[in-house]
């Protein structure tokens, strides 16, 4: 036993020394980011990585004196095991003041009893469950929730002449989300909806769904699926099976994503969004964050996750130079911080610690540049998260 | 009743989308008896340079496909000479190491060159149309693969078991040293059955990719997909997985259409019952 | 065709039952000496000790009795669960978890026992993967239960028999993990070298010949199918315990799969061989991953081809090789 005592005094040592060390002057505050490198799901890291390349090449790598490194681990994707491991490295080994990216929320939830006990925050660059947010104080997060953009996707259906919608979403969790919240707004705005699609995961084929959305009457579709194969097989199917050509709409949130709508061709050309970014945004701020990226990464577009990590680090940097390295107070100084993000203008909430933000309606374009564009033609200001009290 | 013929049609495309996916790889693993689990690896490639040449070179479907197939053949036959040769040797455990270890680096390669986001491939305007039965809809791609389904089958069958070479590869598979007494040129039956699994793959990988969109991830992602129809349709069976697409494409459109809340347990229940009541697959020999 | 393992008849003479203790003996010397030596990456060597138990597991019914599955997920997840659900609901005393979760697996292992080892080859595999899928599939849509995609978070286990509580380095995790490691490990060096080991030997080798002689060739691949279920029921337990949170993808193809290549890697058929494979499997990746997150895929299948072609036994045979090739020099 008396080993044991002693490794965990040299382990408690070190690791309150890199706990404290932080508030001395002209240190370096190391950043860890947990997100998915490799494997099916690998685009979340890499849209992330870039954008933070993106923010340091701007806003250079020093903040209040102090050098700013970020240290990436991999944990392969939705992988509880893997991303509470690396974030015990992170805090451990690498005495980082600040843990960020989280893509997936399993990966989010893993880490709260660390972020807790150590008492460093968390900002969420993607993981959009509401209720991660309440499993720790030092979550903060940059990105959004199914609440948030599909609570305003239903009013404004609704108040835009849809009459009877479909909903057809997957059937796991931000599916379901994503169908209660729009429901909601849209039949309290008097809108009927007709039937509820729920599709499996591991769905390839959705040309069975295409027939019943047809049968069912209705006169749009809202749609939730997973970014990536699954949204391109749905609006492939969408486009294929006639249901434009019926005069079905289309609404959706995340599905014409900037990273897989050019796989999608002129058949994305039309649909109709609600989300909290795109990558056509018109702002002088948005247009320099694009045109830095296609300059450090000329294949890469802007999409959902690029903001994400933007904003995030954009927060970091702000508490670092609100608190240096101690995370109760850069939480603290975290609530209630505003400003203008190349999404829009953007709040963090002082109660569920998630970002205050526009909703657009967008509706997909050919570009200028001969790339396929989601253009925003209608805005909902000012949406918090309306998960966080459901 | 339009209800049922339309899951059936639905069913008929998506089941010849996945027979043209898995037929290549149940000749390799049906007839070389090799557990070759980089088979989605050759699909991947074929999809990634259709996506090349159609969406960064602007070539027309046809020839990039031709091409692709072409280009996916002549990968394969090296790779079959320099480390194939060698795994057909292994017992089984060891070819799962040496297959995995090859669809690693496959799926890596394309990883490096071309990102892991969806690899679109143009086809030409006419396949997105909607074709109308009368009693429903179909796109025009599916028809073109449920014909190209077809004459691949026709194809097959009489190359197996109609041609002297399908008959050197029977010979060959059953008894290599007597076939090779025989003075069959075993190790070229070989490479030449090989290509044509692997040209079988990217055929399918390409045309299927409307259903399955190329990915690096691609032969991971669906390795299950694939291994269930093999199984399901009798190793070294082409008639086998043909009934097996097939019929697992109604199984699953109707488990969706019909039952959507338990659609894929459904599925995957009436697999085991149907391979616990059939341990050799639907047309598979025995043993 | 036939079993997916060839029948090979084994060289090696019946195992005495001390002489090769030395594994285990070596196993607490190296959990020692990761302690010290890497106080900081407690974590990833608890994850690295978890995964050994599973692949043990594995070791077993492949390994020795030679059954081949691509779903010994299945069996880990409902441990995790099963654990995971326990500590929640009804008592969070960890000891009791690992048992309700080698109770989860060894239910499961013996219900789809009794369908797959009916059958052999390919047939055996597919049914293994589509139990998986269907019990990933059954987690996935009870959301009240099990959290679905979000996982069932906030497990947490009262501390170690009322003493060690799981602190935030992870010291305490870590030699949890080893302790029920080294058990397992004692449990499956009697459980093979005993008469029940040497008639899964003699199957593997050849069924026909052992039920010609009289063994119940199929019971006895049921109990060693649901003792395996057990020990990965308990892998999942512990992985649950020491995440404090269970995801969907316990369930996954992929973990069924990296099992399998881990134990061949390191050699099937030999327990140490289930341990080398993981270390070597686990440490390569993450070596590999942190250096490059996102082409380590590369480093991964160089090292299993290199594997496969120079040692076709697993990398345990390459001491042998070795003494062989400097013999010959």
């Amino acid at each position: 036993m008396k080993i044991v005592r002693w490794t965990v005094c040299l382990a408690l040592s070190a690791a309150a020394c890199a706990l404290t060390s932080g508030t001395a002057a002209a240190e370096t505050i190391k950043v860890g980011v947990i997100a998915t490198f490799s494997g099916p799901n690998a685009i979340w890291g890499k849209q992330f990585r870039e954008a933070i390349d993106v923010y340091v090449a701007q806003h250079g790598s020093e903040v209040a004196g102090h050098k700013v490194e970020f240290i990436y681990k991999d944990v392969g994707g939705p992988n509880a095991d893997a991303s509470k491991a690396a974030a015990q490295e992170l805090l451990i080994r690498d005495g980082v003041k600040y843990l960020a990216g989280f893509d997936f929320t399993p990966n989010a939830v893993a880490v709260a009893p660390l972020i807790k006990q150590a008492k460093v925050p968390a900002v969420i660059f993607n993981a959009g469950t509401s209720s991660i947010n309440k499993q720790s104080e030092y979550f903060i997060r940059t990105s959004f929730t199914l609440w948030q953009v599909s609570a305003p996707a239903g009013e404004w259906a609704a108040k835009n002449g849809a009459k009877k919608v479909v909903t057809a979403v997957t059937d796991y969790n931000p599916g379901v989300d994503a169908e209660a919240a729009f429901s909601s707004t849209f039949q309290k705005n008097g809108g009927e909806i007709v039937e509820k699609i729920r599709m499996p995961l591991n769905t390839t084929d959705f040309s069975p769904f295409m027939q019943r959305i047809k049968n069912s009457g209705a006169d749009a579709v809202f749609a939730f699926l997973p970014a990536g194969p699954a949204t391109f097989a749905f609006t492939k199917a969408y486009n294929e099976n006639g249901l434009r050509a019926a005069g079905i709409n289309f609404y959706g949130t995340g599905e014409t994503d900037e990273t897989t709508i050019d796989a999608l061709g002129d058949q994305a050309i039309g649909l109709v969004t609600a989300y909290h970014y795109s990558g056509a945004h018109d702002s002088p701020l948005n247009k320099s964050f694009v045109a830095k990226l296609k300059e450090l990464h000329p294949s890469s577009r802007a999409n959902l996750a690029s903001v994400g990590a933007y904003d995030g680090v954009e927060l970091i940097y702000r508490m670092i130079k609100a608190a240096g390295g101690d995370g109760p107070k850069a939480v603290e100084a975290a609530k209630g911080m505003e400003w203008e993000s190349p999404r829009g203008p953007i709040k963090i909430d002082p109660v569920s610690r998630h970002v205050v933000q526009n909703v657009y309606i967008r509706r997909v374009e050919r570009g200028s540049d001969g790339y396929l564009i989601n253009k925003e033609f209608a805005t909902i200001p000012n949406v918090a998260d309306l998960g966080y009290s459901q | 009743m339009s209800i049922i013929l339309s899951i059936l049609v639905d069913g008929i495309a998506y089941g010849m989308i996945l027979f043209m996916i898995s037929v290549g790889l149940s000749i390799t693993m049906g007839l070389m008896r090799i557990i070759n689990l980089a088979h989605g690896g050759f699909a991947l490639f074929g999809g990634a340079m259709a996506h090349v040449l159609t969406i960064r070179m602007g070539m027309p479907f046809l020839g990039a496909f031709l091409l692709s197939v072409l280009g996916v053949v002549v990968i394969a036959a090296p790779l079959e000479r320099l480390l194939y040769r060698h795994i057909y040797g292994f017992d089984e455990l060891g070819q799962v190491l040496a297959t995995v270890g090859i669809v690693f680096l496959m799926i890596a390669t394309v990883n490096l060159f071309l990102g892991s986001t969806i690899l679109a491939i143009r086809s030409p305007e006419v396949f997105t149309t909607a074709v109308n039965l009368g009693f429903k809809t179909l796109p025009f791609h599916r028809v073109v693969v449920i014909a190209s389904g077809m004459v691949l089958l026709a194809g097959l069958w009489l190359l197996v078991e109609k041609t002297r070479f399908g008959i050197y590869l029977r010979a060959a598979v059953d008894n290599r040293n007597a076939a090779a007494s025989l003075g069959i040129d075993t190790p070229r039956v070989y490479l030449a059955a090989f290509s044509l699994g692997a040209g079988l793959a990217a055929t399918g990988g390409i045309l299927g990719a409307e259903l399955l969109p190329i990915e690096a991830y691609y032969p991971l992602r669906y390795m299950v997909l694939f291994l269930i129809v093999v199984a399901v349709g009798g190793l070294g069976s082409v008639a086998g997985s043909f009934f097996a697409a097939l019929g697992l494409g109604i199984l699953d459109t109707f488990g969706r259409y019909l039952l959507p809340d338990i659609g894929p347990i459904f599925f995957f229940l009436a697999i085991i019952m149907l391979l616990a009541l059939r341990p050799n697959g639907l047309l598979g020999r025995a043993g | 065709m036939t079993d997916l393992v060839t029948p090979r008849v084994s060289t090696r003479r019946a195992i005495p039952l001390f002489g090769s203790l030395w594994p285990i003996a070596i196993v607490i010397l190296a959990a020692f000496a990761a302690f010290f030596l890497f106080p900081y990456d407690l974590a990833f060597l608890t994850r690295i000790v978890i995964m050994m138990v599973f692949v043990l597991s594995f070791d077993l019914i492949l390994g020795y009795a030679g059954i081949a599955t691509l779903g010994h997920a299945a069996m880990y997840g409902c441990g995790a669960y099963a654990a995971g659900l326990f500590a929640l609901h009804i008592s969070p005393d960890p000891l009791v978890g690992l048992l309700i979760g080698a109770t989860a697996g060894a239910l499961i292992g013996w219900a789809s026992g009794l369908v797959l080892l009916r059958t052999h080859g390919m047939t055996l595999l597919i049914i293994s993967i589509a139990v998986t899928m269907v019990l990933q599939e059954a987690a996935s849509k009870a959301r009240w239960l099990t959290g679905g995609a979000d996982g069932l978070p906030g497990i947490s286990v009262s501390p170690i028999l009322g003493f060690f509580e799981f602190d935030f380095v992870g010291q305490v995790a870590f030699i949890y993990s080893v302790c029920v490691l080294v058990a397992v490990l004692v449990l499956c060096h009697v459980l093979v070298s005993s008469p029940f080991g040497l008639a899964l030997r003699g199957i593997k080798n050849s069924a026909s010949r052992m039920r010609a002689i009289g063994t119940p060739v199929y019971r006895r691949k049921v109990t060693v199918y649901t003792i395996a279920g057990a020990i990965a029921g308990i892998a999942g337990a512990l992985a649950a315990q020491v995440t404090g949170l269970v995801g969907l993808e316990v369930f996954n193809f992929s973990l069924s799969a990296d099992v399998m290549v881990m134990l061949i890697l390191g050699g099937a058929g030999r327990l140490y061989g289930a341990l080398i494979g993981t270390l070597i499997f686990m440490t390569v990746h993450h070596v590999a991953a942190s250096i490059d997150p996102f082409n380590w895929l590369f480093v991964i299948g160089f090292m299993l081809l290199v594997v496969v072609f120079a040692l076709p036994d697993g990398l345990v045979s390459l001491p042998a090789r070795l003494v062989r090739f400097l013999r010959r020099a």
